[in-house]
């Protein structure tokens, strides 16, 4: 078993690389998409983005092409999509963990980052293109780095200005694997750009050893750094979570283990959320299937990743629950997540008013009987919004509904209690 | 002159007749939709199946693909199906590991919905999606579901045991 795992894992820093892969048969019957217009509804994933303007963007690909549009009705409409770039060769990520970003500076321009792999191989490549039209044109993608390696970029916009990029980066792998040495897993990198996304300094692999198939959570502390967390590969192959603030030289990544669920050997495709309140506690929710704990968990911070509180379960486990996220706002501490019935999908949400030592009762926002994005929240002038593309229903911008603040509260020992059950 | 045209068109017609039997050799996804699992659990009814779901994007499924080859090639008492869990553009992928692993003889589904929480819920109401599973059913029709390689101890013996019978 061990062996397995070992092979496992350095097939983990393989997998990136594949070669000869023949063409796809005429036979396969996998059906073809049935919507290929320029619409956020064609798109299987969407990200959103507040402009200083007030408009709502959103990134998207649809085929070999990613598109940016923009809502000044908060999503209700859509004035006709900018095409952002073309894939030139290869597959666009997009899917809930890996999908084109899009980040609106507040000195107007709007930026732009996709990842494409070759049709042979798993080597990604993160392209970056930006407007500073208003949306109207976008420059020429331009690659982050020469070389290949990279997924699961996301973006971070510093309170004071500065944009942060994150992704997970196979480059020490690849080495490794060039000196015959095994390697798990992914490294995490950090780059930074004072000029509004034209060009990015830093660009380096800071911890290495990250699971190489969940999104990566950013956030930023009280001091204006940014915090990021990722599943981690740990010793015998085990996959569980670490936060680590981006240190003010932009050297190093410090912070701590968020828990010990031990899970080992498995391909989750499940990332993490993070989000720092103004007190600087840092927020994470996350699922697990390990060997101690097992579902939806939140942990809690209070003095910058050095210790975690215990995890405490949510999500009804009937249910599937999945894909949770986090947004510390002014107006409270809200989380959202999946959960899937047999036939419906439904967006759960619960608020905190005391910095997640109490929750509301778990409240329906948004439901789908098809297939469906995974559930991002926003903060816009204090207020919060779910932001959820469905195949059926197309986009959504939902105000995170204020009842919930107004149902019953879970104590948080209770809620322990029942997740320990 | 003449002769020349001739070998030139019974040439094109060998390398047509080559390629059309390499097509024909080349196996299919069969598309695994809503209701799959429920259909094959019935079409399989009476005999163990053993349904493994992969992706090329997991690691840990890549690594076993040749062990499931190995039982693909042995002649057993169970029936054994795969499902390539990717989205379409993965297909090509999927393919190449597949005949790169000696599995191309086998018989093999590709998720062809992309509601893929319900695909994950008809075979298992807890399962997020996570890789590899493998769903393990008796000849009475008796279900287990394993998220983990295949030597996790329950699809051993449960693949021993099948064999044996």
């Amino acid at each position: 078993m061990k062996r397995l795992a070992f092979a496992a894992a350095l097939l983990c820093a393989a997998a990136a690389r594949a070669e000869n892969a023949p063409a796809a048969g005429p036979m396969d019957h996998a059906k073809a998409p049935a919507c290929l217009e320029s619409k956020p509804q064609c798109a299987a994933t969407a990200e959103p983005a507040f402009a200083k303007d007030g408009r709502l963007w959103l990134a998207y690909s649809v085929g070999d092409s990613i598109y940016a549009a923009a809502s000044t009705d908060k999503g209700k409409s859509f004035a006709p999509a900018t095409l952002v770039a073309k894939s030139s060769g290869g597959v666009i990520d997009a899917n809930g963990e890996a999908r084109p970003k899009i980040i609106a500076l507040p000195d107007g321009p709007i930026v732009v980052s996709y990842t494409t792999r070759p049709e042979k191989s798993y080597s990604g490549s993160v392209f970056l293109t930006r407007s500073t039209d208003g949306g109207k044109s976008f420059s020429a993608p331009q690659k982050l780095l020469e070389d290949d390696g990279q997924r699961f970029d996301v973006f971070a916009l510093s309170p004071r200005g500065r944009l942060y990029m994150a992704w997970l980066d196979k480059a020490d792998a690849e080495k490794a694997k060039a000196e015959g040495k095994s390697f798990a897993g992914s490294g995490v990198a950090v780059a930074w750009s004072n000029d509004g996304g034209a060009t990015f300094a830093g660009k380096k692999i800071l911890m290495d050893h990250s699971c190489e198939c969940c999104r990566v959570g950013a956030a930023f502390d009280r001091d204006g750094q940014p915090v990021f967390v990722w599943r981690h590969v740990f010793d015998d192959n085990v996959r569980d979570h670490y936060a680590a603030k981006l240190s003010a030289d932009g050297a190093t990544l410090a912070g701590g283990r968020v828990s010990e669920d031990q899970w080992a050997t498995t391909c989750p495709h499940h990332g993490p959320s993070i989000s720092i309140d103004a007190a600087g506690a840092w927020h994470i929710v996350w699922f697990a299937r390990g060997k101690a704990r097992q579902g939806l968990f939140y942990a809690v911070s209070r003095d910058g990743g050095k210790s975690f509180s215990a995890p405490e379960k949510f999500g009804d486990d009937a249910h599937a629950p999945s894909h949770a996220y986090i947004l510390a706002a002014k107006d409270g501490l809200h989380r959202v997540w999946k959960e899937f019935d047999g036939e419906t999908t439904r967006i759960l949400q619960q608020v905190s008013r005391d910095n997640g030592a109490s929750w509301s009762a778990p409240a329906s926002a948004a439901e789908t009987k098809n297939a469906s994005d995974h559930p991002l929240l926003l903060e816009r002038k204090g207020a919060s919004y779910l932001s959820w593309l469905t195949k059926d229903e197309g986009y959504r911008l939902l105000p995170l509904a204020r009842a919930a603040a107004a149902a019953p509260r879970h104590t948080r020992a209770a809620q322990i209690e029942a997740g320990a059950r | 002159m003449r002769r020349r045209a001739v070998f030139w068109s019974r040439a094109v017609l060998v390398v047509a007749l080559v390629t059309a039997a390499s097509a024909v050799a080349a196996f299919e996804f069969q598309p695994y939709g809503r209701g799959s699992f429920a259909e094959l659990r019935k079409a399989h009814a009476g005999k163990p199946l053993v349904v493994h779901f992969w992706s090329v994007t997991c690691a840990p499924c890549l690594a076993e693909l040749p062990d499931w080859a190995r039982v693909a090639h042995t002649k057993n008492s169970f029936d054994l199906l795969f499902v390539n869990a990717d989205h379409e553009g993965d297909r090509a992928r999927a393919r190449m590991r597949l005949e790169k692993a000696g599995l191309q003889g086998a018989t093999h589904y590709a998720f062809a919905d992309d509601f893929v929480e319900r695909l994950y819920f008809e075979a298992d109401s807890a399962w997020r999606g996570e890789l590899p599973f493998t769903a393990l059913i008796s000849a009475e029709g008796r279900l287990v579901t394993i998220i983990g390689a295949i030597d996790d101890p329950e699809i051993a013996k449960w693949i021993g045991g099948a064999e044996r019978k």
